[in-house]
């Protein structure tokens, strides 16, 4: 078989040889090949060798390891943080500042916050448009949010929430059949994604009292992981609920724009994941982004602003106050409510029908 | 029932944050404020009858000082970084980065003046005989100033009235900063009000009268001695002025937060939800109001009634209980009205564990360990004579009174 195909090629050899230029091909065909050969095995060999610096491979645990990985994750939360011991540390998770918070290294503020564009350039202003008309409530931005921040069960950096506006309407010949009448539901239900709105005059910055949580020049609002005394302070003063303790690493914790995925140029986790393109990121100091031009021809709203935060979400299509309590505007089921609590049944059953037994008018 | 947390119902998102610790901490930093309030009526302000009590005053108030911080620490979720509120202390943006600064102003302030109140008794406790080592303790606490004439007990007393006068400032302060930590959060409607600073510091005094009152009455049953009913009734009469402001404040703060036509919408709904018709219906209305001030107003309202001892220590028990509802009722309000949502938040009574019933019942217990090791270590009973009278302070210092002070105390032993 092997003498075969020596004399086919031979035999090619011969057939091609009857013509010189194809003979000059041929070589340099060869010689070409040669070459992309060695490109490529040099190439590879130093791509192999970056990324093996880049990413070292977690040694196999030990017997004894094994044992107290197996028993940690037997009484802790499944989750896996730099706190895991097991974990390799020198893969940059214990440097927040430099890998993750502010590769860029951007000019940070703790206070102050009007030097931001004024003497401390701002090259970018990260803000997001939120075009509730557009959200179907799927939560896809919930779970890539927890999935891209390994936030842990029972928190949320953003969650969606449904609220509610409008009554039933009593109405005798309306569909629904109660022992008080007929009624008409005038009732309309639609879903609110909220996050941190990474206010240009964040309350939160201001009382934390070791400068663990900082502004960046970009207009991110973020928590330094490694000064967090976790004393609530700022958990408290958020207007929006945006701020929580992470129950494992015990340290105030809160959505960061995705600033990781920010500075190497990739949207947020959130954004990439909507399937209806209602969340929009963008430069608002870019006037030719989406967000600028959303802002310009869009009406909108934001959070609270009569609190003076300044946010940086804004809202497409806000009809109403939501955070009033006066407003006919009802949550009715959060779905970042906690399944293992009764918090869920009771807030679900808040249907407004009134004077029918039960409602609440 | 308005403790149990079943009765609750809330969103699985928001949570009380802050817990029973931080309700613990404005208390016990106000009973701090207020007996030092109560010592330096006699050291500041004349009211020589109350003398007596200034020293026992003044080591309660720096016991429960030193154990105040213990409340936040250990409410902190990561207490080992404690030393970034100094080597990181953003002053003067965030009204809790003061916290360390008035502290330790606070605790260097109270040991000078521990050291004057005490430092002539101290002085005389040198000479114990048969107790060689409590001598030597006592003598180290002078610091080797051990004279006992007329200059140096004028020069002790003058101590003694420049760090009450900077002291007073300096508790009011203290006190005054832990209101601003609630009033200054624009984000919870029922936190953010001028008057929480004011109401703060006022329910301090009212809580530190009554706990001074509480602790001589201990004392006096501790040592056999005599209930001096002088002190009782003007002690008592403190309690009412205090009271009285304490109640006015109240009053102000129910019509500017519970009538909605005085009030902004966000803080007249909450207000309405939680204490009328809520969860801290009882709190609010029967154990901060009504027994917590009212009642004790009535009770201690004629001559004879402040006179009686066993009225006066319930009432001062009760105000202490009132006071101390009143800050759950701040604490534990402020965070039950959502910030996101329209339902009331949940807010748990933790008995055991982490920010619990069990911490704070340890906090207190740190803080009585520490002012029985301040009363056996500093001679408190200078003021009172072997009955638990008072023969001698009212008139002015003299070495011959030094030296009749320190009699019993040379046969009884402190």
């Amino acid at each position: 078989m092997i003498a075969k195909a020596r004399r086919d090629r031979r035999a090619g050899a011969d057939a091609v040889g009857t013509d010189a230029k194809a003979t000059v091909s041929r070589r340099g065909f060869l010689g070409a090949l040669a070459a992309i050969a060695a490109l490529a095995g040099t190439a590879g060999g130093f791509v192999g060798r970056t990324a093996s610096a880049a990413i070292k491979p977690v040694a196999r645990p030990s017997a004894a390891q094994m044992k107290r990985l197996l028993a940690y994750y037997r009484t802790r939360p499944r989750w896996a943080s730099w706190l895991v011991p097991e974990l390799n540390v020198d893969d940059g998770w214990q440097r927040w500042m430099r890998t993750i918070l502010n590769s860029k290294n951007l000019p940070i503020t703790h206070d102050d916050f009007s030097r931001l564009g004024t003497t401390i350039t701002q090259t970018h202003h990260w803000s997001m448009v939120i075009d509730e008309r557009r959200c179907i409530g799927c939560q896809a931005c919930v779970v890539a949010c927890k999935d891209e921040n390994n936030v842990p069960v029972g928190v949320y950096r953003t969650w969606v929430d449904v609220v509610e506006t409008g009554t039933m309407v009593p109405d005798p010949s309306g569909p629904i059949v109660t022992d008080v009448g007929n009624y008409r539901s005038e009732v309309k239900r639609s879903s609110m994604p909220l996050i941190c709105n990474h206010c240009d005059h964040p309350p939160c910055v201001d009382v934390c009292p070791v400068k663990a949580t900082f502004k960046r020049a970009d207009g991110i609002v973020m928590i330094d992981y490694d000064l967090c005394i976790g004393c609530g302070y700022c958990v408290q003063a958020c207007p929006y609920n945006a701020r929580f303790f992470n129950p494992v690493q015990q340290t105030a914790d809160k959505c960061t724009f995705c600033a990781h995925r920010l500075d190497r140029g990739l949207l947020p986790a959130c954004v990439t994941s909507c399937p209806t393109h209602a969340r929009v990121f963008g430069d608002k100091n870019d006037p030719t982004s989406e967000v600028s031009v959303l802002l310009a021809t869009q009406a909108t709203t934001v959070l609270k602003e009569d609190l003076g935060t300044d946010p940086q979400v804004f809202y497409i299509n806000r009809e109403q106050e939501v955070y009033d309590e006066n407003s006919t505007v009802n949550t009715v089921y959060p779905y970042t409510a906690n399944l293992n609590s009764t918090d869920y049944a009771t807030l679900s059953g808040d249907a407004p029908l009134p004077g029918a037994t039960g409602g609440q008018g | 029932m308005p403790l149990s947390p079943t009765n609750y119902y809330g969103s699985g998102l928001e949570q009380g944050y802050w817990g029973l610790m931080i309700v613990t901490y404005p208390f016990i930093s106000g009973l701090v404020a207020g007996s030092f309030v109560v010592a330096t009526l006699s050291q500041l302000f004349g009211r020589k009858r109350l003398a007596p009590l200034a020293p026992i005053a003044a080591i309660l108030s720096f016991a429960l000082l030193l154990s105040a911080p213990l409340t936040i620490w250990g409410d902190a979720r990561q207490p080992s970084r404690v030393y970034e509120l100094i080597t990181r202390m953003h002053v003067p943006w965030s009204p809790m980065a003061l916290f360390l600064l008035i502290w330790i102003s606070y605790v260097v302030l109270m040991l000078v003046e521990l050291y004057a109140v005490f430092r002539a008794g101290n002085s005389a406790r040198t000479e114990w005989a048969g107790r060689p080592l409590r001598a030597k303790i006592a003598g180290l606490l002078t610091l080797g100033v051990k004279g006992r004439d007329a200059g140096s007990l004028r020069r002790d007393e003058r101590i003694v009235r420049w760090t009450a006068g900077i002291g007073i400032l300096i508790a009011f302060l203290f006190h005054g900063y832990i209101g601003f930590i609630f009033g200054s959060m624009k984000s919870r409607a029922l936190w953010s009000s001028p008057l929480i600073p004011v109401l703060f510091i006022v329910s301090a005094i009212v809580s530190g009268i009554a706990l001074v009152e509480i602790a001589y009455f201990a004392i006096a049953k501790w040592n056999g001695w005599k209930i001096d009913r002088a002190i009782v009734s003007e002690l008592n009469l403190w309690l009412i002025g205090a009271l009285l402001l304490d109640f006015y404040l109240d009053m102000v703060e129910l019509l500017m937060s519970g009538v909605r036509a005085y009030a902004p919408e966000e803080t007249y709904e909450w207000f309405s939800r939680l204490y009328f018709h809520g969860p801290l219906f009882w709190t609010y209305f029967l154990f901060q109001l009504g027994l917590g001030v009212i009642v004790p107003l009535v009770a201690l309202a004629t001559r004879r009634w402040r006179a009686s001892i066993v009225n006066s220590g319930v009432m001062a028990l009760l105000v202490l209980m009132g006071v101390y509802m009143m800050r759950w009722n701040v604490v534990a309000g402020g965070q039950m009205a959502s910030k996101v949502t329209n339902d009331i938040v949940s807010f748990p009574l933790v008995w055991t564990g982490y920010d619990s019933v069990q911490t704070v019942l340890g906090v207190f217990g740190v803080a009585f360990l520490l002012f029985l090791l301040f009363a056996w270590l500093l001679p408190w009973k200078t003021g009172f004579d072997a009955a638990g009278g008072i023969p001698l302070l009212p008139e002015p210092v003299t070495p011959a009174s030094t030296a009749s002070s320190t009699a019993p105390m040379t046969s009884r032993g402190a």
